[in-house]
């Protein structure tokens, strides 16, 4: 069957195809009012009547983002139901006299309290007054509540409470969709705890429907013939549609995953095939060397990049919109800058770019909607750096204006005090400086932050943006290699299209590690959790007999006194010794990304089991190789070519210098091809950037290897 | 003499701003790096600290994760540092946590290190980082005790090298250790220090090496003059005048309360240079209470933070934090008032308590000059509990210590009405969970909610304290350092004050065994048993408007 992914975003619904080793690619506009319209509309211009789709959403992230998401009541124990208002009690913003928090998920009224009390032993100290479950219920329903969320203190201790209440009330309230904090996060910390549950309710009735949408108009699209729907998590790991529906809090950060898996999964395999192709010899000294990618994804408002030391890495201290969400997701690093950044002269005598952003209404200059201050991308379509005939393919909706995106570069290079003929020019230049600037500093945040130095990591541009700003920044940065993917602008759904099906799950511990592992330890609670975990996570992936899941245990571990935690892999099966050697990677993980371990200096303490489980059976998805045969690059005729602007360099440093560049049609590019820069490569949905002194060589997956030509 | 370079090179507009993200960049790197290593909770997860670069002349360049507190103590530091040091050698470190050389108080540990470029025998810049430390020694756990001499508060460093050309002074560091109660945290904490400097200076070297020193240092002149443009035009938007406020801190002797007025009047100036329209600001405290015997001593270093926290928030972020920013901003204290106390004064208090009402009385004054932007008193507390004891565990006695601030209410502004639950001003740390808490000490909490109608009324109504209540699970000695349990936080135009806090403790008489409820003031320790149960009301914020 072939495979698709499907990328749903806020402007485009974007389609990858892989099928018998062909790749198809297909863009949308997205219909907000509902998703499943562009997807069906996509299958059907695809002629794919079954296939098995991975689908990356935006409906829980939308609904939360814009607070559309169901009237939700909270359920808590007796004198706590303001846990969730209340927060960490840290504020917002440091320095505003005057600041406001987004609506509450959880509205004034819906937060409930019933009489219970479990101590920090697990003991139940008071019982749960059932008999106040019918007023509740009565309360619940004359405030028309559509989702419930019931969070117990101590209840990663002790479920049975809301087990108990859950089932009481659903005999009571059989239509409420119910979100219990002991199945959702079963981990001590009330606060975050509750505004997970709080979130996986909130969306929880409007993703069941749009799923159950989706899958009668796919199965109506088939004519009969099923698909094979999966989503994709936050976590990078993609999940039936059904079990999507019950806990949608882990779809939230869906979309920027598929990125991240997409970017590392072609990194992956360039390196793979560059490994297979090398002397023994040299193989033995290139793996010994991590892969680290550092992903740059540059879209209109805003910019995601993360960093991949060997591995995608994942955390549970993300947050969406104000509120923690302490499910696993793909660790990525947002800043608010993107193509749409408006740019202005400030009354200080800097310029600056952002954080005001066009958006795509009205959007940049060129867009002729209405945009008057001009933007990054009015900046690269002013310097020549943005075809207007290839925009989108030339099929989108926008015809690019760049008289008038020239006219707004006028007026600031006027504000700035430039002349002569170039002012456009010059001011555009001094914009997508000060642009990647912001940029910079974020790549190098993700990578000082866990201990890395961006030299050693390769980058990868996707998005609309990331590749026309990428030489310049692997230059800012030193990076040595930079690898641009064959799509960019479709990237995440390729990364739907590899991803495993795979979910997690993790549960409290709480005690010392000496307790659980070593000489005198006893490993049993930790055995029972680990099997308890394993098996919620089985039920989870497996969908027919036969169906084999393999799985990775994690153990968080920290030192007795902290309150943060490092996660160190638990080898199965677990049992003392694996516990021991849980506890050694803790402390080497420790000293490797804080400097400094305590290894019999203090005692650990076991916070956290972590279990994910991926099914196992199903083919690994790869770029399929590029078709060669075509006439070689010599003998092809000479590329045309068109005047991008650069900056000058010695005398004339920060002048705008035009020079002929070569412009590529990247569909036209075979393997082996090398092009130097300038030049401009230009694809369906995104263009990159070789600028002079640049190399640009394919390899055989299509993929374009750029480096500087003097290393 | 020469002519700094900035003066007669006009800075380009674009160059202007890369060095923004880049000077900038450097000390966000180092504050990446120092929160990464740290160990205390204190730096890691309530982000205590601060990390700074400086020119040659000590001169603030870029100030990144700059906690209120922090805003006028690290140059204050630096400057003191750079007077005592008079030869610097590369690979040289100093530290120092004095209060009366700089420092604000005993737990912030300050580090200063210069920054040679190669050939060059005097430094080009300085790394500085602040740090609070879990616990530098002193009465109790912590090092925030009920004190009434510094020398009760801790080991006390005044600027002093720990590396010397590279090389550590072992015998420094194991004096220093062999004074706090937690050595090994306060090793890692000061090597992270030190790794935050070590990527502040390779970054600010790389900088240097790509741009040539020229540039370098003329841009880090000119981002001193941005700032200072852009903080004076915005100070100009103030009308010119001068307005006093008064706010009380409540003391307590024995048991009985004293009201101990801080006073301010605030000056506002225009002034014009080179056709443009400027604007600086006085504070003068004169008229604030002398020093106290308690601990609610304010170093000047704070009272310059809170000055320069309320300009902050009234002019805005938009100037990146350097000392152009505090030029237009002129302190003056009486030297041995409560808000400019000399050695031995306590302390403790003054960083946690004094910062709040400096900071009231100084948004109080403004507030004449601009009702509009002005904000009723938040809640103008940190409600800060110690609660310790010695309990059984595994049958051996074993001592325990467990210190939280609790948030209350903000003030209501023109815009709106404050947030509830939250912790104001000088302070924004994270609370400890209820879970975390009642797994590590003998304590239940019975009750952590808002504390409704707390908030004083109002057009817009000032946000709601929190109700937290405590079951003590074994014997404990209980210290509370807490204002606003007299005084309420004030409303403005017209908007009602918000309630006042409240401590209530609920022993059982050993006698008659029935459970007997006592009212205290803001600051009181006590010894409870098994089952005593205590209950704190934090106040709310006042009002804004006339509820009418």
């Amino acid at each position: 069957m072939p495979r698709v992914g499907i990328d749903v975003g806020g402007t485009f619904t974007d389609f990858v195809v892989l099928e018998q080793g062909r790749l198809r690619i297909h863009k949308l506009s997205t219909t907000p009012d509902d998703q499943s319209r562009a997807i069906v509309a996509g299958m059907q211009a695809l002629g794919l009547p079954a296939a098995q789709i991975v689908h990356g959403m935006t409906v829980a992230t939308n609904a939360l983002l814009e607070r559309k998401g169901a009237r939700t009541a909270l359920l808590t124990t007796a004198g706590f139901a303001d846990v969730l208002a209340i927060g960490r009690q840290n504020r917002p913003s440091l320095y505003a006299l005057h600041q406001e928090r987004p609506p509450a998920l959880v509205a004034d009224g819906l937060r409930l309290e019933v009489s219970e009390r479990v101590d920090s032993s697990g003991a139940v100290i008071t019982p749960l007054d059932e008999a106040a479950l019918d007023g509740l219920a009565e309360s619940l329903r004359s405030a028309r509540a559509e989702s419930l969320a019931i969070v117990f203190l101590f209840s990663f201790l002790h479920p049975e409470h809301e087990a108990r209440a859950a089932a009481l009330l659903r005999e009571l309230l059989p239509e409420l969709p119910l979100s219990l904090s002991s199945e959702i996060l079963p981990e001590y910390r009330e606060y975050e705890r509750t505004a997970t549950t709080v979130i996986n309710a909130y969306v929880q009735p409007l993703v069941a429907r749009y799923l159950e949408r989706l899958e009668g108009a796919l199965a109506a699209q088939g004519g009969g013939v099923p698909h094979s729907l999966r989503i994709l998590q936050s976590n990078g790991g993609a999940i039936g549609p059904a079990q999507a529906a019950l806990h949608p809090a882990r779809l939230v950060l869906s979309g920027p995953a598929g990125g991240v898996v997409g970017a590392f999964a072609v990194a992956q395999q360039a390196a793979e095939a560059a490994m297979s192709a090398m002397s023994a010899g040299a193989r033995t000294t290139a793996s010994a060397a991590p892969l680290n990618v550092l992903t740059f994804d540059m879209g209109g408002t805003s910019t995601d990049v993360a960093l991949c030391p060997g591995a995608i890495l994942t955390t549970a201290e993300s947050t969406i919109g104000d509120l923690p969400l302490r499910l696993p997701v793909i660790d990525i690093h947002t800043v608010g800058a993107g193509g749409g950044s408006i740019a202005w002269f400030d009354g200080g005598g800097a310029l600056r770019v952002g954080p005001q952003s066009a958006g795509a209404d009205p959007g940049p200059v060129c867009y002729g909607r209405g945009g008057l201050q001009p933007t990054v991308t009015d900046a690269n379509l002013v310097l020549g750096r943005l075809d207007p005939a290839a925009f989108l393919g030339g099929r989108g909706d926008v015809q690019l204006d760049g008289d008038a995106a020239r006219r707004a570069l006028a007026a600031l290079g006027d504000a700035l005090g430039y002349r002569g003929d170039h002012v456009a020019e010059q001011a555009a230049l001094g914009v997508l400086r000060v642009a990647d600037a912001t940029m910079e500093r974020a790549l190098r945040r993700v990578s000082v932050e866990r201990g890395f130095d961006p030299r050693s990591c390769t980058l990868i541009p996707f998005g609309g943006a990331g590749p026309l700003h990428v030489c310049s920044l692997a230059n800012a940065l030193g990076v040595p290699a930079v690898l641009a993917p064959p799509f960019p602008g479709v990237l995440s759904a390729w990364g739907m299209l590899v991803a495993d099906v795979s979910t997690d799950a993790s549960r409290s511990i709480l005690r010392p590690a000496a307790e659980l592992g070593g000489p005198t330890g006893d490993p049993t609670p930790l055995i029972e959790a680990a099997q308890e975990l394993q098996g919620r996570v089985a039920a989870q992936l497996i969908e027919r007999d036969g169906d084999r899941v393999t799985f990775d245990c994690g153990l968080d571990l920290r030192y007795r006194g902290q309150s943060y935690e490092l996660t160190a892999p638990l080898p199965l099966p677990v049992d003392a010794a694996a516990v021991s050697a849980a506890i050694a990677a803790f402390h080497t993980l420790h000293e490797q990304r804080y400097g400094y371990h305590l290894e019999g200096e203090a005692e650990v303490e076991a916070v956290t089991l972590r279990v994910r489980g991926t099914l196992l059976g199903r083919a690994r998805a790869a770029l399929p190789e590029a078709a060669a045969g075509r006439a070689p690059a010599t003998t092809r005729s000479a590329p045309p070519t068109r005047t991008i602007w650069f900056e000058g360099s010695g005398p004339a440093a920060g002048q705008p210098l035009p020079l002929e560049s070569a412009l590529h049609d990247r569909a036209q590019l075979q393997p082996g091809d090398a092009l130097a820069g300038p030049a401009l490569i230009t694809q369906y949905d995104s263009t990159l950037l070789l600028p002079p002194g640049w190399i640009a060589t394919v390899d055989r997956f299509a993929n374009l290897h750029l480096q500087q030509a003097s290393s | 003499m020469t002519q700094p370079l900035h003066d007669h090179v006009a800075a380009d507009p674009i160059t202007l701003e890369l060095y923004r993200h880049r000077f900038s960049g450097v000390a966000e790197e180092m504050g990446v790096t120092l929160r990464r290593t740290a160990y205390s909770p204190n730096i890691k997860e309530r982000l205590d600290f601060s990390c700074a670069i400086f020119d040659a002349a000590g001169n603030l360049l870029a100030q990144a994760a700059h906690i209120p507190a922090h805003l006028g103590a690290m140059p204050a530091s630096v400057r003191t540092v750079l007077e005592r040091m008079a030869v610097w050698a590369p690979g040289d470190v100093v530290i120092v946590n004095d209060p009366f050389a700089g420092g604000n108080h005993l737990p912030d540990i300050t580090m200063v290190s210069p920054i040679f470029l190669q050939g060059e025998r005097t430094p080009a810049f300085f790394a500085a980082s602040r740090a609070h430390h879990a616990d530098v020694g002193g009465m109790t756990p912590g090092s925030l005790p009920l004190s009434t001499e510094i020398f009760q508060e801790g080991v006390i460093i005044p600027p002093v090298r720990l590396y010397a050309g590279g090389v550590r002074n072992e015998e420094l560091l194991a004096l220093i250790l062999r004074n706090v109660r937690t050595p090994d945290e306060r090793r890692g904490d000061l090597a992270a220090q030190r790794a935050a400097h070590a990527i502040g200076e390779r970054r600010l070297l790389e900088l240097v090496a790509t741009h040539g020193r020229d540039e370098v240092t003329a841009y880090a002149a000119h981002l001193l003059s941005y700032s200072e443009r852009l903080t004076r035009a915005a100070l100009a938007q103030w009308p010119a005048g001068s307005w006093t406020f008064e706010d009380l801190l409540e003391l307590v002797d024995g048991e009985q309360l004293h009201l101990a007025p801080i006073r301010v009047t605030a000056t506002l100036r225009h002034s014009e240079h080179g056709g443009v329209l400027g604007g600086e600001v006085t504070f003068d405290f004169s008229g604030s209470s002398p020093v106290t015997q308690s601990s609610l001593n304010a170093v000047i270093a704070i009272t310059q933070s809170a000055c320069y926290y309320v300009v902050r928030c009234l002019t805005g972020e938009d100037a990146p934090m350097n000392q152009g920013c505090l030029t237009p901003i002129h302190v003056l204290a009486p030297e041995g008032s409560i808000v400019n106390a000399s050695a031995p004064a306590a302390v403790a208090g003054g960083n946690v308590e004094t910062s709040q009402r400096i900071t009231d009385v100084v948004l109080g004054a403004l507030a004449q000059a601009m009702p509009s932007a002005a904000a009723a008193a938040s809640q103008g507390t940190m409600n800060n509990l110690t609660i310790g004891g010695v309990r059984e565990i595994d049958g051996r006695p074993t001592p325990f210590a467990y210190y939280e601030t609790i948030g209350g209410g903000m003030g209501a502004t023109a815009q709106g009405d404050g947030l509830s639950g939250v912790q104001v001003h000088m302070t924004n740390t994270l609370n400890t969970p209820i879970e975390a808490l009642e797994m590590a000490y003998p304590l239940q909490v019975t009750q952590y909610a808002l504390r409704h109608a707390s908030g004083g009324d109002g057009l817009h109504r000032g946000g709601s304290g929190i109700v937290r209540s405590y079951l003590f699970l074994a014997p404990a000695t209980v210290t509370m350092l807490s204002e606003r349990r007299a005084v309420a936080p004030w409303g403005q135009q017209g908007g009602e004050p918000g309630a006042v806090g409240r401590n209530r403790l609920l022993r059982r008489d050993a006698v008659t065994g029935e459970l007997r409820e006592e009212t205290l003031y803001g600051k009181f320790t006590r010894r409870v048993a098994a089952g005593d149960r205590l209950i704190v009301e934090t106040p709310g914020g006042g009002g804004y408007g006339s509820p009418d």
